[in-house]
């Protein structure tokens, strides 16, 4: 019979191919583990010794999940951060537009102040309710990412940003937000990824 | 149950010193008298995320015997959890106890 210590290690390395730092860490690791297992056993030097080390140590497959799960924890506090990051700075652009610019307007113009205000009052909520409900799920974080841009994208109207009428600091303040949507987006698209990657390596067979 | 422990068996594992996984997976068994037998390979994660959380540091080593290996160590910040993990593991249990035994109130 042949060995399955390699074959075995392989397929560890296959399953947590999504963090390759990780994987060439844990195959050697693993690698380790596993022939102190073997040789510990009563039937060592035997294939038979290398198969009960590797039953004992678990599927590779379950093992990666587990790795996997924990990825999609830092993943989530991580895009937590990014979105009390962005409704802080979001909030701070919106008080200047609110001191500094007049809420007076016809059409698009006139709708932006609300929308800037109750869009980003929408974020707030459900980023309230997804804290303490829903805190490693994609979809309040998602809706909070599509609130908030909705209010970046009123406040930039409401600036006149493309007129630029507005003074330096709201501008700024602007650029900031926009700035801290992108990352909010890129660590939500980031998050998605890590859950079903999770989902794929819990999914039997 | 032994999963949401399996923390602090870790860090108490390493209390005496610094030991790699094959090891650590040892002195559990050995320390539990063999009631906790878990699948080896769940210990890694673990002490994945423990070393990230900054309750452990690991260093690769090649001892005499030239099989290259991960040592895992405590940091102080480690003790500190694995006290506190102890002394609210104490409490519970004591509680537990009492209600099981239904004798006097705890604490008395």
């Amino acid at each position: 019979m042949a060995g399955v210590i390699e074959p075995y290690l392989a397929a560890l390395r296959r399953d947590l191919a999504f963090d390759p730092e990780l994987a060439r860490r844990m195959t050697d690791e693993v690698e380790a583990h596993l022939w102190d297992a073997a040789e510990a056993d009563p039937t060592w030097p035997s294939s038979e010794a290398e198969r009960h080390a590797v039953e004992r140590f678990g599927l590779a497959r379950e093992i990666a999940a587990q790795f996997a799960t924990d990825a999609v924890h830092r993943q989530a506090r991580r895009t937590w951060i990014a979105l009390l990051a962005t409704l802080a700075v979001t909030f701070l652009a919106m008080r200047l537009r609110v001191m500094w610019l007049s809420d007076s307007g016809d059409g698009l113009s006139g709708l932006a102040p609300l929308i800037d205000r109750y869009a980003f009052i929408a974020s707030m909520a459900v980023a309230t309710i997804g804290w303490f409900i829903f805190r490693r799920s994609l979809l309040p974080l998602a809706l909070c990412l599509g609130a908030l841009a909705a209010s970046i994208a009123a406040g930039i109207v409401r600036a006149g940003l493309f007129a630029g009428g507005a003074p330096t600091h709201v501008l700024l303040a602007a650029a900031g937000e926009i700035a801290l949507s992108g990352l909010l987006l890129f660590h939500v698209v980031g998050l998605g990824r890590s859950l079903r990657r999770t989902a794929l390596l819990r999914r039997p067979g | 149950m032994l999963k949401g422990h399996l923390d602090a068996i870790v860090l108490a594992a390493l209390e005496s010193g610094p030991a790699h996984g094959y090891a650590i997976i040892e002195a559990i068994k050995t320390r539990s008298g063999g009631t906790f037998v878990l699948p080896e390979g769940t210990i890694y994660p673990a002490l994945h995320r423990l070393e990230q959380g900054g309750l452990l540091s690991s260093t690769w080593t090649t001892p005499a015997s030239g099989r290259r290996r991960r040592v895992y160590a405590l940091t102080r910040n480690g003790a500190a959890r694995l006290a506190d993990g102890r002394k609210a593991w104490s409490r519970f249990a004591k509680a537990v106890e009492s209600s099981l035994e239904g004798g006097r109130a705890w604490p008395a």
